[in-house]
């Protein structure tokens, strides 16, 4: 990803690839539970109905926060996709879900409270494993920069592969897939942060939704390095994988989570950063 | 740009039980089941009074749940319609006259599609569902207005019935 012209394409296109993404999912989902499922397009659908609600707003900060939540991911991703800072990346990403955190308290509702609460403690879960791969890509390439993961004749993938595992387990926790879906968990606190937003504020919180696939799968790809297709490959395999642990498990606590999240993805990316430190790979 | 005829494809529902037994409520959530499967028109069982288009109402209006029921509706945003499910819901059935009853949600919100049947089949709700996405295009984004009485209730067989002493309230299709 080199050329600056595919850079700003992508840039621009990313809601636009990750709503397919989020409409072939639904319809993979679907067809895994043995169901016909909603069309590829139905993300756009939902779009454009949402454009078409009456507008209700709690007060005009709650819906200010759910636009700057979107944007701020918009900017995580465009610095992903040039190639920039992985910690800037990380950092702009915790500051969008510390954005919408702080909406999902700033209003009266219970569950708002509840969800934005439970998305502070996935945060707590995911946010150090990605801090740690960030290190190890360090240690790795001797640079922060993203780029620096792609110039590299060997893939990253075999450099780091514990990284890979660590990351592949808390994608569930990022993306709010079963068994870590308790920040939106529909049955219990429906919805969670986005709970209050409706009409096209609710716009902002479900395309955030759709750049934060695009967050997650050009993660995956980093994994790829310069070879194109072993990170294609990749992200359709963690595509498959997330779809099915989504179907067939159930919702965990968020002790559990966390527990999961710090005793086994923790550890594994820190035997990852000690095995890249010393060069054993 | 005109959008009203992606209201049709991607309709949410919002799913409330006013008091029925739960025999509706279960025919409901077969039709999200595989076998129904109406998440292939686009309908998401969202549970969000705030992000809902269609409200499947059953149950025939506990005095408890009528306040519920009132603000739950005023706090989906238009365009909006309401699909009764259940003769209950409807008319009362076969609550219809108890004390603690109120004999049908119309009595308290403007209905656009009644769905019978004690126990309505999973294919009518489709079909009332697909009658009330027709009505839900023809819809506007104004505030939905409320309905004023202009007498006192009347009380005949044991049952208040404001239905007759409504103003303005649209008469609903019946479906079956
Ligand atoms: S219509 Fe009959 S089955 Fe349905 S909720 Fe009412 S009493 Fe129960």
């Amino acid at each position: 990803m080199n050329n600056i012209v595919v850079q700003i394409i992508l840039i621009a296109l990313a809601p636009f690839i990750g709503g397919l993404i989020y409409g072939i999912e639904r319809k993979v989902k679907a067809r895994m539970q043995r169901r016909i499922g909603p069309p590829i397009l139905q993300p756009f659908y939902d779009f454009l109905k949402l454009m078409d609600k009456r507008k209700m707003i709690v007060h005009s900060t709650h819906a200010f926060l759910g636009i700057i939540h979107f944007i701020s991911l918009w900017f995580a991703l465009a610095i992903l996709i040039t190639g920039g800072d992985f910690i800037l990346v990380i950092f702009l990403h915790l500051l969008s879900t510390a954005i919408i955190i702080l909406a999902g308290f700033s209003t009266r509702s219970i569950f708002s409270h509840l969800g934005a609460n439970r998305t502070a403690i996935s945060i707590l879960a995911y946010e150090p494993v990605l801090v740690i791969i960030a290190i190890s890509a360090f240690m790795l390439t001797g640079s922060f920069d993203i780029s620096a993961l792609y110039a590299g004749e060997v893939p990253p993938l075999f450099k780091m592969p514990l990284a890979f595992v660590a990351l592949l387990l808390i994608l569930p926790v990022k993306l709010k897939k079963s068994p870590f879906d308790v920040g939106e968990a529909h049955q219990e606190v429906v919805g969670g942060v986005e709970l209050e937003y409706s009409g096209i504020f609710y716009e902002a919180i479900y395309t955030a939704k759709w750049l934060d696939y695009v967050f997650c799968y050009l993660l995956v790809f980093l994994f790829g390095g310069s070879n194109i297709w072993l990170g294609l490959t990749l992200v359709v395999l963690t595509f498959i994988y997330i779809n099915a642990l989504d179907n067939s498990t159930a919702r965990v606590s968020y002790k559990q989570m966390l527990r999961f999240c710090l005793w086994v993805a923790l550890p594994l990316a820190f035997a990852n950063l000690l095995l890249t430190m010393f060069n054993i790979l | 740009m005109k959008l009203n005829k992606y209201r049709k494809k991607s309709p949410w529902i919002l799913h409330y039980n006013a008091g029925g037994c739960n025999g509706c409520d279960i025919e409901i959530l077969a039709c999200l089941g595989p076998k129904y499967d109406i998440e292939r028109f686009g309908m998401i069982n969202s549970g969000n009074p705030k992000q809902a288009d269609i409200m499947l109402v059953t149950g025939p209006v506990t005095k408890r749940s009528r306040e519920r029921l009132v603000d739950i509706y005023s706090q989906m945003p238009e365009p909006k319609v309401v699909v009764a499910c259940g003769s209950c819901t409807c008319s009362g059935g076969v609550f219809r006259g108890m004390y603690n009853c109120e004999g049908g949600v119309d009595q308290y919100i403007p209905v656009d599609v009644y769905v019978p049947g004690c126990g309505c089949r999973p294919e009518q709700i489709i079909a009332g569902v697909v009658e009330a996405l027709a009505k839900l295009e023809q819809k506007t984004k104004d505030i939905e207005k409320s309905i004023r009485l202009d007498r006192s209730p009347q009380i005949n067989n044991g049952q208040v019935d404001r239905r007759e002493i409504a103003v303005g309230i649209a008469p609903g299709k019946v479906f079956g």
